[in-house]
Formats: C-alpha cells, structure tokens, sequence
C-alpha cells in the first residue's frame, strides 16, 4: 500500500476565534509594559521615567482591553462566573482566571499611585478633567514611595504568573504538536516584549514626547529581545534536529507541505532578521553634538532615531503576527485527516469585526487616559508635583513638541 | 547528518538560551495538569468500545443515527466514519479503508484536567461527559483532545462529545451507533465483567487490538480489530475535497473528486 487517498472527512472547525489572538497579543503587551516601566517606577531609576510614562500608558489600556477580548472568546460569555464557583486547580486556565482579575487590580493600583500627584496638582482646575482628577485623586496626602513600590513588586510578582500561565496553557497540550514545547512560553513572553517596545516607541511618537531617551532604551530592549527571540528560536529547531521532537517535526512538515506556511516562516524570520538589523543599525550611528536650547553643547541623537517609531510598528507586527500564527494557523493543521483545514476569517465578531473592535476598544481607552489623566507626569510617589515645563508644553501641544524637547527628558 | 554533527548540534541546543526553563515544563506537564476525580456513574463498571473493522462497510449508519439521537447541529458530528482510498503499490490494486471515529473515552483523558470550571469529567465507570449547564464554552478541551472527537455545539454553545449514549446506557439499551450498525462492528460493553463480548473479544484478540495516537498515552479505551497501523496516526494521505454550496451559498457537504 502507498498510494493512499482520504475520501471522506468532516470539516473540522477551529475551537479559539481571533479574539484569542487579541487576548495573548493584549496581555503579553501588558505584562512587558509594565516591566517596562518598573526600573523608575519601582525601582527610582530616574533615567527610566520618560519611557516609564508611555510604558504606564501601554500597560494599563492593554491591561483594561485584555480580558475583554478574553470573555468574548468564551462561547458562554455569561457564564465567566463558574470560573469561581467551579475553579479547578488541575487546570491552566483556571489558574489563569484567578491571576488575571489580581493582576488587573495591581496594575491600576499602581497606574493610580504614579498618576495620584499629578491628579492632585490637577484638582480644582475648571472643567471636567479637574472634576475628575479632585474625585480620583482621593484627597491630597502624599503618595509614599514605599507603597508604589510594594504595589509595583506584587505587579510584577503577578505578571510572572500571568507569562507563566499563558504559556503553559498552550505548552501543555499534546494534541497540538506546534504547541506541546517548552521553548513557546519564552518566546511568546520575548514577542511580548518585542511589542511592548515597540508601542512604547510608536507613543512616544504619537503623543509628541519624542524622548530621545525613550528611544535609546527601547531600541536596547528591542535589540535584546530580538536576540533572545532568536536564539529560543534557534534552540528549538536545534532540538528537533538532533532527536525526534513533535512540535518541530510537525512544523517542518507544515512548511514542506503548504505553501502558505513556508510564506509565513519566510516572512517571519526576515522580518527578525531585519528588525534586529535595523535596530543594531540604529543604536550604532555616531552620536551627534549640537547646540542645545541654552545655547551650551549638549548630546543628542542620531537623526535616524526620529524614524524609530516605524520600527516599533513592524515589532508590533511582530508579536500580533506570531500570535496569529501561534494561536490561528496551528488550529489548521489537522489531527486526524489529511491536508489543512481552511479557515476564511468571518466578518462578524468571531472574525475581523472582532478584531478591529478590540483595537477601537484600546485605541478609546487611550484616548480616555489622554483626555482625563495627566500621564506625562507620573512619577514614583511623592508630594503633589507642579508639572514642569517641559512636560506642559508637551501636554498642551502633543502633535508639535519635537525634538525640542528631547533636552528636557 | 552524521553522528558528530548531530551530538555537536546537540550540546549547542543544550548550552544555548532557556535550559533553565525545562523545570516549568515539568511542572506545568505534571504537577498541575493532573486528572482530577471520577465521579458519578457506576464504579462497578468501566465501559469501552471495540471496532471489528473487519465488518464495517462504510455505510455511515452509525453517523446518522447517532446525529438523529443526539440531535447534533447539522455538520457536526460525534461519530463518523473517515474513509480512504488505497492502493497497491506493486499490484495497483484499489481497496477503501473504513475508519469509524469517536471519543475514546480514554483512561488518561487530556481533556478532562484541563476544563477550567470541571464542566467535563469523567464518570466512575470511563465515561467522559459534559455537563452543558455548566460548561462556559472555552473550547480548551476541543484544542486538548488529538482526536477531533470533541466539538463547540453551535446550537448550545457549549463543549459536545460522544457519551457512549450513557442516557441509553442507563435505560439498558445499546448507544445508537452499536444499535445500528450493520455489520455488528461496533461491540460496547464493561470490560470489568469477564463474561460480557467485549472482555471475551479482547481476550480472544489481545495481540491484533490497536488504538489511535498510543504515542499519545491517553490510553483510549476504543480498540480497534483488524486495523492497519499506519492509520493509528494521522495518515498520510492526499486530501480530495471540495466544498458543495447551496444558492444561498451556505455550505452543504463535500464532494470528492481525484
């Protein structure tokens, strides 16, 4: 017997929609925000606080949109109360469902204590925002260091859990070999981090901070991160070369069968490969000096780091894109018949309406904090902070304050 | 690849980034993706199913009554019989393999540990069941079972699967799909009683009995006789399938050319 030929299957259906996409792509990008800012918020690092700000921002929008994405993958929405009245410890993702709403509460927790000056400062200014900010604020006592880093550590501590839990969760099922490898829980939190940077950067951009500082960490870490993404990536493929290893097996069966999934390995392992380029690239161009607004020399940067924000672009592309793959395409592979099963994605909300309204989601809970919440100033702690100069320009003028303003920060 | 190369590509995986992560996958294998209890149903019995391929003819009569029983959505299925076209390699002779599929009500169910609210469990005598009030549609067990066997029931939102008709089981009567198989293929009963067909099958025919995916080590309590072993795993075929619309352009079934 050789020749074989499958006559009759049915139609198997994928089980997790988009929605989990934007669930892992969402929280991922939180709980790498939020790392991201712990150096100045956490731990007093002052160099720290410009990205610290955009990363706060980051942090607390995904971490907002997150579990609804989450919920509105659940077949039975209503329902998420079993999670509580019938948790299973056997489980991952009941795990899951006990640190995810702590996790949640930490991060806004936190979000308030570096916002609590600033909304302070803001209180009895006419309007709504002042309204808002005298409500928020919950009266005018100071904002001791310690407990934003005591709230910051518990975040972190329960970050870990979440990176932890998401990872397994898909790292423990055999059934899907392309899941079933300790390497896919690293890399899904290296992608995170990947993301995270790069909306830091495409931030910092969009709201007119331009912190020159900003970029030079976040290129740092995106150089890293690619490294690292990299060498997991490597790591994994090298396993499965010297032994019979399911998940890679599986995968360079997929890649020797389909063409779309060589299109997507191709495409994925050149856009790496030219991100960490491009960002080495970046961080190496010699540092330029020019006058600076006192008219005394001072460092700057180079002019290319103006354009690094397009770089945060292609690494959130980076780590959505590896989320569709890891969580969409690998539901294609068939388990028991032959070929893959095709998958058009619907329009309604199990398919792109889905998708482009998590994104409208996030992009409202921004535009929210934008609105109500003086964000540029957080800080660790602390008396009730009048807002510099530097940073009021930024706030009054978003889409104008440029490079100009890279000196203060 | 030569030995050297191998062992050499070896250490590198070894020494390279995350070996000081294989203490997560050993926790996440063991610690916490554990079988919770049993419960329910009768712990004096433990129910499994042996297919006698050697009398299957492919009619799809257990597909269908077991969809008239258990009123699943159309294109849904909790049984059906996958069907292959082989051929000879040296004499070019045809033949059709029939493959009925259905939950294996494993002894090591990957699905049962992972439901977040215990919605699946299994019962004291095998048995996996859902209990569909309970269940909140999470569809992990769907991803965790490597048989397709389970599926997210479009009229109720919820996790479905084969019960071995456990509602008939308990009135006395055979599951739909054994009731109406033709050929008498399908043999249920509970292996702890030695005197019941299928104890004295499995007796009989111990060493010619396979399960699917054993790599697996779900320990499918389906066995099948008369079975070729390259079909345990996912086979190795060229699919054939077109989609068959209606005007409105919904979906129909399949059609099959080559």
């Amino acid at each position: 017997m050789n020749s074989t030929i499958e006559l009759l299957a049915p139609r198997y259906d994928i089980a997790w929609y988009p929605w989990a996409v934007q669930y892992f792509f969402m929280i991922a990008v939180s709980y790498a925000s939020l790392w991201l800012a712990a150096p100045a918020l956490v731990f007093g690092k002052k160099t720290w606080l410009p990205t610290a700000r955009l990363a706060l921002i980051a942090c607390v929008s995904t971490t907002l949109v997150a579990p609804v994405a989450l919920l509105a993958d659940l077949h039975q929405p209503l329902r998420f109360w079993h999670f509580y009245a019938y948790a299973n410890s056997h489980s991952w993702m009941s795990i899951g469902s006990v640190v995810l709403p702590l996790y949640l509460v930490s991060v806004l927790g936190l979000a308030w204590l570096a916002w609590r000056p600033a909304l302070q400062a803001q209180c009895g200014t006419p309007g709504l925002g002042g309204m808002l900010a005298t409500w928020l604020s919950l009266g005018s006592g100071t904002t001791p260091r310690a407990i934003v880093a005591v709230v910051g550590l518990a975040a972190l501590g329960l970050s870990s859990g979440i990176m932890l839990y998401t990872g397994a969760e898909l790292a423990i099922v055999k059934a899907r070999p392309l899941w079933n490898t300790v390497w896919l829980p690293p890399m899904l939190a290296t992608t995170g981090f990947i993301a995270a940077s790069g909306l830091v950067l495409v931030l910092n951009r969009v709201s007119g901070l331009c912190s020159q500082t900003a970029i030079r960490q976040m290129l740092y870490v995106l150089l890293v991160a690619c490294a690292l993404a990299g060498l997991i990536a490597l790591s994994w493929f090298l396993d499965g070369v010297n032994a019979h290893v399911g998940s890679v097996a599986t995968a360079l069966e997929s890649v020797r069968h389909s063409a779309s999934w060589r299109n997507t390995a191709l495409w994925g392992g050149i856009t790496g490969i030219a991100l960490f380029a491009a960002v080495l690239y970046l961080l190496t161009r010699p540092t330029l000096r020019q006058p600076g607004p006192s008219g005394a020399p001072t460092s700057s940067q180079p002019a290319l780091f103006a354009w690094a924000w397009l770089l945060g672009l292609v690494a959130i592309h980076m780590g959505w894109m590896f989320r569709w793959v890891v969580l969409m395409d690998v539901q294609h592979v068939a388990r028991n018949s032959a070929g893959f099963h095709h998958y058009g994605i619907p329009a309604g909300s199990s398919g792109i309406l889905g998708i482009v309204g998590t994104f409208g989601l996030w992009l409202a809970v921004i535009l929210l904090i934008e609105l109500f919440i003086p964000w540029r100033q957080a800080q660790q702690g602390g008396l009730i902070a009048m807002p510099t100069h530097a940073a009021q320009d930024a706030s009054t003028h978003p889409l104008t304050a440029k490079k100009g303003a890279s000196s203060h920060v | 690849m030569d030995a050297i190369r191998r062992s050499l590509l070896g250490q590198m995986a070894r020494l390279s980034a995350g070996a000081a992560l294989m203490p997560f996958s050993s926790l996440a294998q063991a610690g916490i993706n554990q079988q919770p209890a049993r419960r329910e149903g009768d712990p004096t019995k433990r129910y499994g199913m042996l297919i006698d391929l050697r009398q299957c003819i492919g009619c799809q009569a257990c597909t269908v009554s077991c969809h008239i029983e258990n009123a699943a959505p159309l294109g849904q299925f909790r049984t059906t019989v996958s069907q292959y076209e082989v051929q000879h390699q040296e004499s070019g002779e045809l033949a059709t393999f029939m493959l009925p599929r259905l939950c294996n009500h494993c002894e090591n169910p990957p699905c049962v540990p992972v439901c977040p609210v215990e919605a699946t469990y299994q019962q004291q005598d095998g048995i996996v069941v859902v209990d569909s009030d309970r269940c909140v549609g999470c569809a992990y067990c769907v991803n965790a079972c490597p048989y397709d066997a389970r599926f997210i029931n479009q009229r109720t939102q919820t996790a479905d699967k084969c019960t071995f008709c456990a509602h008939r089981l308990e009135a006395g009567l055979l599951p739909a799909c054994v009731e109406s198989c033709v050929g008498g293929a399908r043999v249920i009963g509970d292996m702890r009683d030695p005197q019941s067909q299928i104890s004295r099958m499995i007796h009989e025919h111990r060493d010619a009995l396979m399960v699917l995916q054993p790599e697996k080590n779900t320990l499918p309590q389906v066995f099948y006789l008369g079975m070729d072993e390259r079909f345990t795993t996912r086979p190795k075929a060229e699919p054939v399938a077109l989609e068959v619309l209606d005007p409105h352009g919904q979906e129909m079934g399949y059609e099959f050319h080559h």
